[in-house]
């Protein structure tokens, strides 16, 4: 994946943004192509940076136009102009673009590829962007609510939300998310809650107005367990309130790891900066996961994580990982199931070992508190049971019996 | 007036130099490119085009921004190279150094970079900021024939009967089935298949381009320069019954094999189009006058399918947009407006027209993939378009879809409608999540979405969530309860 398109696919899933793309044609078909493919059914628009526009310095102007025909489209009222490689080395200026036009804000986010470095980071740039100038924390706060910040599957905020009411919380905000209005009032709630580790530009932001912010994420038995306190002690709610939520989730949680227990070695691996999340579960659940790797860099947000893992037997954490970094795991650790990018996994498979491409499979499961994680357990638990099948494939396809 | 892109139909070619490179298996590319570049053309983008895994053959050189801002491309080209020849991975490979929009734009030039590299290292400029993914394709044959092919095929003369293909490259649509198709009716006509270039061949093997008496060309978009040059006769690859016989009437002719091919189109009438004759004599053709097709596609298949369905089969052809667009043609923008206003029953395109129906609400319109941009897996050589068989398959596939559009017009007695909750909503107003949900209700929204295949699951967990939203919301409610839940979702 081109580490740009975290931004594509955060841009293109609101609800009346209408992204315009300054790049060349090559970037703008790949980039266009995945974000019709995990993005959003969304028509995209782009300047034509071709040699000729270069040459005679149209970029302005040609974006400029892409940013006229996108507030023609209904119901728009946001046009987040993308600056790709080809765009940011030869110069978009700002305050060449309109700020508004019509009903819709224009807001620049610049990804070039080759200095964000990974998908999630993108996603971060992206969402800084659309919140340092739609963001509005005049106005009165709602002390008792929680911003949760992450990329996660439409049942986890139901499941969280309905959660953390129990123990006092007035409502919560996730983003990214589809709505316009959420990125407004979002400055206004009583504290931020991460619960991937790579929003670091966008914490930032919320800082700024102030915020508080909850460390670690709702993930397993001990973890949902801490994150709950945690968000009871910086939201001042009732501790007694608090305490019984906390006890009861980490019971269920614990129930459920002991009904559904995982046994194998499985390698956590991906470039969407949450596999440190996953390894943790896992662990918890009774799997050994020596080796994680991630796209994004090392961070303090993510090095609890590290930590608990480095603990609890993992061996190595790799950030802003290679492809090779991950193929020697793979003959080092002999895994029983891999989750992976589409190149790794392919490598275990022509190995015989069961993967999975962890962006389409896993990121497409509830996670989070006791009410999401089964159904990623009991799909780990599952995949563990296919050693075989995978074995009898790869013997067909690449030992010769004759 | 600046040009303004909807919806890029076409790529550059940069991405048209990897995916006609990579196909010979003892060439290695490094391209000059940022990661991003590298990860769309050989991973992300032909897992859901081609159905490869991953193109194993290239390798990024990744650019990052002390590239950019001055230090320049070679050195990191160099690194990349001695990595490669460290690994072993180039010892019975050749390698090309291709750039890319991005090397372009930084200036990096590396013609002479590559004379310290790997003896007999070359440097294809790909000019991906001027030039689109079909003009890149033919340059990129010819280049490579100039390079890896011409000299040696001087001695080479030309054998009767053998016939080369000329594509297809990694990201055309539908081409092992058009290219297995081909090869029957070269055989079926009475020549052999030589080469099929780049797609079966190697660097090695390319001289022997040089042995065939006619040269197949696959599409149009690609391929005529390098045929030119091969001087030979050659041949456009048929769509179309009337072209089909044509093409192997005329292959017979060039290849003196003329009673052969004679032959096997009498063969061809009694067995694999006598299909076409069945349907046309039967109940299906009297539907044909009142079909309209739109045909978004490469020139090849749009010119192809409105002989076929339109002056062949009789049906309407409402709107032809042809990849790559040439002055004066419809574009997207048309396309789109087209496609919201009055859509035909039938639209054969890439992802894009398929957006576009779903953004008009077209549902009654039938999509048949026939082009990239989209995924699709096209790997079983049962679906051409080309040749007698593909006559057959396109009009099999359209009657299925007709017949399928006939069925969901049959009434239903409403009472099971009503049972089933009335199908799933199908425009979801998007708010904030400001209701509370019990976990009882929770609970029994898991139920619900239980009962769905996985796949539905995804787009459906929220649909379903926003049922018993919508109804909360008209009751004025600010909690959902397990008892709405279930009077939502169960009964
Ligand atoms: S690396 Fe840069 S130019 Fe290439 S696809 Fe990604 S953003 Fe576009």
């Amino acid at each position: 994946m081109c580490p740009a398109f975290g931004s594509l696919r955060i841009l293109s899933r609101i609800e009346g943004s209408h992204p315009v793309m300054a790049t060349d044609t090559g970037c703008l078909y790949g980039l266009t192509f995945v974000t019709h493919f995990y993005g959003a059914r969304k028509s995209i628009l782009a300047a034509h940076l071709r040699t000729s526009e270069l040459m005679s310095g149209e970029i302005v102007e040609s974006t400029r136009a892409a940013i006229d025909v996108a507030a023609k489209e209904p119901g728009c009222q946001l046009i987040p102009v993308v600056s790709l490689c080809v765009a940011e080395t030869a110069g978009l200026p700002e305050e060449m673009l309109p700020r508004r036009i019509g009903d819709a804000e224009v807001v620049l986010v610049r990804v070039p590829a080759y200095a964000i470095h990974s998908h999630p980071e993108a996603k971060d740039v992206a969402l800084a962007a659309l919140l340092r100038r739609l963001g509005q924390p005049e106005g009165e706060r709602d002390d008792k609510s929680l911003v949760l910040l992450g990329e996660v599957f439409p049942a986890d905020p139901l499941i969280i939300d309905a959660v953390v009411r129990q123990m006092g919380v007035s409502g919560t905000i996730t983003l990214p998310g589809r709505s316009i209005d959420d990125l407004r009032r979002a400055a206004r709630a009583g504290a931020l809650a991460p619960l991937h580790p790579f929003y670091k530009e966008t914490t930032a932001v919320f800082r700024g107005w102030d915020m508080p912010v909850v460390g670690g994420a709702p993930v397993g038995a001990s973890g949902s367990y801490a994150w709950l306190q945690a968000v009871g002690r910086l939201l001042k709610l009732d501790p007694a309130l608090v305490n019984a939520t906390a006890e009861s989730e980490r019971d269920k949680a614990q129930a459920i790891l002991n009904a559904q227990p995982l046994s194998g070695r499985i390698l956590v691996t991906g470039y969407e900066g949450t596999e440190l999340a996953y390894a943790r579960l896992l662990i918890e659940a009774g799997a050994d996961v020596p080796y994680v790797s991630t796209s994004i860099g090392a961070d303090p947000l993510v090095l609890p994580d590290e930590m608990w893992l480095k603990a609890h037997g993992t061996k190595e954490v790799i950030y802003r990982k290679s492809l090779e970094d991950d193929l020697a795991a793979l003959d080092e650790y002999k895994p029983d199931l891999v989750l992976g990018t589409t190149p790794f996994a392919s490598a275990a498979k022509e190995r015989g070992i069961p993967a999975l491409y962890f962006t389409n499979q896993l990121a497409s499961r509830p996670f989070f508190l006791s009410g999401g994680m089964a159904a990623t357990i009991a799909f780990i638990r599952q995949m563990l049971t296919k050693g075989a099948q995978y074995q009898w494939m790869q013997e067909f396809f690449e030992v010769d019996h004759a | 007036m600046p040009n303004v892109i909807r919806d890029l139909s076409d790529t550059s070619s940069y991405w048209a130099a990897i995916w006609t490179i990579c196909p010979l298996p003892d060439a290695h590319v490094i391209c000059d490119a940022p990661i991003g570049c590298f990860n769309l053309v050989a991973t992300a983008i032909p897992d859901y085009t081609d159905a490869v895994p991953h193109i194993e053959n290239v390798t990024p050189s990744v650019i990052r921004e002390g590239e950019v801002s001055g230090s320049g491309t070679a050195q990191t080209v160099k690194r990349t190279y001695e990595a490669l020849r460290d690994s072993g991975i180039l010892s019975d490979k050749r390698l090309i150094v291709v750039s890319t929009a991005e090397s372009e734009m930084i200036g990096s030039d590396l013609s002479d970079l590559v004379t310290q590299l790997q003896p007999g290292t070359t440097f294809f400029h790909s000019e991906s900021l001027s030039y689109d993914e079909w003009l890149g394709r033919d340059r990129v044959l010819q280049w490579l024939w100039d390079n890896y092919g011409a000299a040696d095929a001087a001695q080479i003369a030309p054998e009767p009967g053998l016939v080369n293909i000329i594509g297809p490259t990694y990201g055309c649509f539908n081409a092992p089935s058009d290219l297995h198709e081909v090869k029957r009716l070269i055989e079926g006509a009475g020549g052999r298949v030589n080469l099929v270039f780049p797609y079966e061949a190697t660097l090695a093997g390319m001289p022997s381009l040089a042995k065939a008496q006619v040269n197949v060309v696959l599409y149009q978009e690609f391929g005529q320069t390098l045929a030119a040059t091969l001087g030979r006769a050659w041949l456009q690859a048929p769509i179309g019954i009337k072209a089909t016989t044509e093409f192997v009437r005329e292959l017979g002719r060039l290849l003196g094999t003329s009673d052969q091919a004679e032959a096997f189109i009498r063969h061809e009438k009694k067995t694999t189009l006598q299909a076409v004759w069945d349907l046309w004599r039967g109940p299906q053709s009297d539907w044909f006058s009142t079909i309209s097709v739109g045909i978004a596609s490469t020139r090849t298949y749009v010119d192809g399918l409105s002989a076929y369905l339109g002056d062949e089969l009789g049906m309407q052809v409402a709107f032809k947009a042809y990849r790559p667009r040439h002055a004066g043609e419809i574009g997207n923008e048309e396309v789109r407006s087209l496609l919201h206003k009055s859509p035909p029953s039938f639209v054969f395109g890439s992802i894009n027209e398929k957006i576009y129906l779903s953004e008009g609400g077209k549902r009654q319109t039938s999509f048949i993939p026939a082009a990239f941009p989209g995924p699709v897996v096209r790997r079983s050589i049962g679906t051409p378009f080309m040749g007698f068989r593909g006559t057959v398959y396109i009009i099999q596939e359209m009657m299925n879809l007709l017949y399928e559009t006939l069925f969901n017009f049959l009434p239903l007695d409403s009472a099971y409608t009503a049972q089933n909750g009335g199908g799933l909503v199908s425009r979801v107003g998007i708010q904030p999540v400001s209701l509370v949900w019990t976990p009882e209700a929770k609970a029994v929204l898991d139920a619900a979405l239980e009962k769905m295949p996985f796949i539905a699951r995804i787009s459906a967990s929220r649909e379903l969530q926003m049922r018993v939203e919508t109804v909360a919301q008209q009751r004025g409610l600010k909690e959902i309860d397990a008892a709405l839940a279930r009077e939502v979702l169960e009964k």
